[in-house]
């Protein structure tokens, strides 16, 4: 096992070294840009952005990590509305996006896109195309934690739909079977099935386009 | 007369040579690695290998910067003893600083992470977290706390994790 530590930046991505061997790993993507281990990548985890209370609701037996005592004044949380307003050091010009336009970015079977979190705000849940497969962007009913899926069961595509007119949240595919923000069937010809997720990446639009210089972005 | 003279100039050159290199192997990189400007692929290849040859060799260009600087005292008038002590200053603090990770100043590592139970943590729910399940094992780990840290290195469900925002 490999423990890292923050060693630097590097055009507003971190650096991080590792005690064991000293390498430096690029943040973003997970790769050894230096040293004894260069040329190496680590796998990138299927993780969530979600709120507390979404997460508390799914994982009632969760851990969460504490405050570290002597930090916890340091912590902000307008941390997000702060950075926003920073300087970037490399920008894009002509690209569809502004620099701190914030985006998920999805790579899948070599195609890499970026979804701008504001579309998605407006339009969840999306279907789209990526690398040749069915994709779905979902908001969750807390307005701010959005989930990726590979949108496929058995084989068949599964287009997601917002069922309206309903307090509870829930997803409807074509034929009328329920889903919900984890991605499973709760009724339905898929009934106790789950859609696989993706792993999504939000991030800015200048720092996923300068390590995904072949990305897209979804238009719609 | 003209022995000691060339003595002291050479010895010069070497004290300055010293404190030139020790200050560069120190202060190239920590320009380039700096947030809010540009680096060009070339310019962070240059910063890493130069970050590599630091520890052993800015303590090389300090021992030699301090003995010839103590060599040439005696000799070495009023401005010019003044310029050795800035030089052996210099070369000092940059072999120090070479070992030294101000990031980590600025931003302090999680050395143990410590994890409360879900209905025990005092966390608003609008708060955004990082979730990450292995093998039943669900963690969240608080947007506030990672942007601090940035680094949480932990074993969820038995899977190493690096935790990184």
């Amino acid at each position: 096992m490999l423990h890292f530590y923050l060693a630097g930046i590097n055009n507003q991505n971190f650096l991080m070294r590792d005690r064991e061997t000293g390498t430096w790993w690029q943040q973003i993507t997970g790769k050894a840009i230096f040293g004894r281990l260069k040329g190496a990548t680590l796998e990138l985890a299927p993780s969530d952005e979600l709120s507390f209370g979404l997460w508390k609701k799914e994982s009632p037996s969760g851990q969460v990590l504490s405050a570290v005592p002597r930090d916890a004044k340091k912590y902000d949380s307008k941390w997000e509305e702060e950075v926003a307003k920073l300087p970037v050091p490399i920008s894009f010009p002509g690209t569809e996006l502004k620099s701190r336009d914030v985006v998920i970015g999805l790579e899948l079977a070599g195609e890499a896109r970026a979804y701008p979190f504001d579309t998605i705000l407006k339009q969840s849940p999306i279907a789209d195309r990526l690398g040749g497969n069915p994709i779905s962007l979902v908001l969750g009913p807390d307005g701010k934690s959005v989930r990726a899926f590979l949108s496929r069961i058995d084989g068949a595509d599964v287009e997601l739909f917002r069922k309206s007119g309903t307090g509870e949240f829930t997803l409807l595919d074509a034929e009328g079977g329920e889903w919900n923000f984890k991605g499973c069937a709760a009724s339905g010809s898929a009934n106790g099935k789950c859609l696989s997720e993706l792993a999504a990446i939000k991030d800015y639009w200048f720092d996923w386009r300068n390590y995904h210089p072949s990305t897209t972005v979804y238009r719609h | 007369m003209d022995q000691v003279e060339k003595n002291v100039g050479f010895s010069g050159i070497l004290f300055a040579l010293a404190v030139a290199a020790g200050s560069s192997l120190f202060l190239i990189p920590a320009f380039i690695i700096q947030p809010f400007r540009y680096q060009s692929a070339k310019a962070l290849k240059l910063a890493l290998v130069l970050r590599q040859y630091a520890p052993l060799w800015t303590i090389v260009a300090a021992i030699v910067a301090v003995s010839v600087g103590c060599w040439i005292w005696g000799r070495a008038g009023r401005v010019q003893r003044r310029l050795l002590v800035l030089g052996m200053l210099l070369a000092a603090a940059s072999a120090t600083m070479a070992r030294m990770n101000y990031f980590e100043w600025m931003f302090h590592p999680v050395a143990q992470p410590g994890f409360e139970a879900a209905d025990q943590s005092k966390l608003d729910v609008s708060e955004m977290i990082l979730a990450v399940t292995f093998n039943n094992d669900a963690r969240a780990y608080p947007i506030r706390e990672m942007a601090y840290h940035h680094v949480v290195n932990d074993v969820v469900g038995g899977v190493p994790v690096a935790v990184t925002y």
